[in-house]
């Protein structure tokens, strides 16, 4: 049986870990609300940028140059896998569910006989990765700190994938990351980042049909679809690492209220266990009195 | 006068919507004047001064973009460019500087920022009509 003293010690380190719980907790509310402020300003680019795209994507016919981005190698063995986490750890599921699809999908599509390399973003799926398949590393990025560095840590990314794409390193590309669907909710996504993925697109273009009128191109629809390509991918990028950010604040906020909710509980049950400690204790002292008064 | 709604976009955020008189976008072939009624255009830009001008022909804003694409239709004028910056808080010096830094690495992406960055330097030293 602890004594009194341990119990209070123990109570003492519970109340301060919840301090700190609640504390991230808020940190994190902050945090989130600017990430999402973030997300919504980002959003009026991206899809303006894909209503331009989907205009223009039935006119790229000849797969040559930029426009295989578009359009593809042709071949689909050689696939690059981007899993998107946090730098940090202590919010829940959201780094672990990342790492775990896409070790999934790695060894699914390395079943079907395709090679497969991996470009981690962020610190904890680099770790991971780094563990079970180093050898598939072409490259990591960590640090980003989107939502103070901007859309500069996006083209980054975009730009060492593009690069790579055209050297012909690989066919396909697959973002796995959190989107983001409510303070409280995330879920693992995959999208095929290159060669673009129409079909998404030709939903939105099939919405807004009143938008399709007959556009003049200047220089032409080829030179602009140039142009629109790699821009394409760069703001895609930036729209999954903004979504994983505002993801990752709402996974941490939802983790720490859950630990501070913990926390509480069990400061209660041991100050209850404290508080019955303290009481046997009592009772034995008096009836060791009391029987040793009766014999006297 | 009509007028004609414009908003200039950058991957960031909005950084401007209202109703206009003119807007003069730099096109890809040659800038393009933006007045209300205008055809349906899309067109690619490039680095240059975006020129917003209010219905009685007074300057409103200027920018500078770094490139991007311009949609044009008869009611709206979207510019989508990758970086914006206020034409009057850039300092002429300090391109100057960049032009020097960047003329001397050699590898392609220094190139496209030293153009422009030379177009930002163009931007600012060439004269332009406060009122059209």
């Amino acid at each position: 049986m602890p004594s009194l003293k341990d119990i209070k010690t123990q109570i003492n380190s519970v109340g301060s870990t919840k301090k700190i719980t609640s504390a991230m907790k808020m940190v994190a509310a902050s945090k989130l609300r600017r990430s999402q402020e973030k997300a919504e300003a980002a959003r009026p680019y991206s899809s303006r940028l894909e209503e331009m795209l989907s205009s223009l994507a039935s006119s790229a016919a000849s797969g040559e140059g930029i426009i295989k981005l578009l359009t593809g190698t042709g071949n689909d063995q050689n696939y690059i896998v981007v899993p998107v986490s946090a730098d940090r750890g202590l919010c829940g599921g959201f780094n672990s569910s990342i790492n775990r699809e896409t070790f999934k999908l790695v060894k699914s599509l390395e079943g079907n006989g395709k090679k497969v390399q991996l470009m981690p973003v962020g610190k904890k799926s680099r770790d991971f990765f780094n563990r079970v398949m180093k050898d598939q590393i072409i490259e990591s990025f960590v640090d980003l700190n989107v939502s103070s560095t901007g859309y500069e840590s996006a083209l980054n990314i975009s730009n060492k994938l593009q690069e790579l794409y055209f050297e012909g390193k690989f066919d396909k590309c697959i973002l796995v990351f959190n989107k983001f669907k409510s303070a409280i909710s995330q879920e693992v996504t995959q999208q095929q980042l290159i060669p673009l993925d129409v079909s998404n697109s030709e939903k939105e273009e099939e919405k807004e049909n009143s938008s399709n009128a007959i556009y003049d191109y200047e220089p032409d629809e080829e030179t602009i679809l140039k142009d629109l390509l790699p821009k394409n991918v760069s703001i895609q990028i930036f729209k999954v690492l903004l979504e994983s950010d505002a993801g990752e604040q709402g996974a941490r906020m939802a983790a720490m209220d859950n630990a501070t909710r913990n926390a509480g509980e069990m400061i209660d049950s041991l100050t209850l266990k404290y508080n019955r400690t303290r009481q046997a204790f009592i009772t034995k002292e008096l009836i060791e009195i009391i029987s040793g008064a009766e014999s006297i | 006068m009509a007028t004609i709604s414009f908003d200039l976009v950058s991957p960031e955020n909005l950084i401007f919507n209202d109703d206009v008189g003119t807007i003069i976008v730099p096109g890809k072939d040659g800038d393009l004047g933006v007045l209300p009624g205008h055809s349906q255009v899309m067109s690619s830009l490039r680095p240059g001064r975006v020129m917003v001008y209010s219905e009685d022909k007074n300057l409103v804003k200027s920018f500078f973009v770094s490139g991007g694409f311009a949609e044009i239709n008869p009611e709206k004028c979207i510019v989508l460019a990758e970086s914006v910056v206020e034409l009057n808080t850039l300092d002429k010096s300090s391109i100057e500087k960049e032009i020097e830094e960047l003329g001397s690495k050699e590898s392609k992406e220094s190139e496209e920022q030293l153009s422009i960055a030379k177009a930002k330097l163009e931007a600012i030293t060439v004269s332009f009509y406060d009122k059209i």
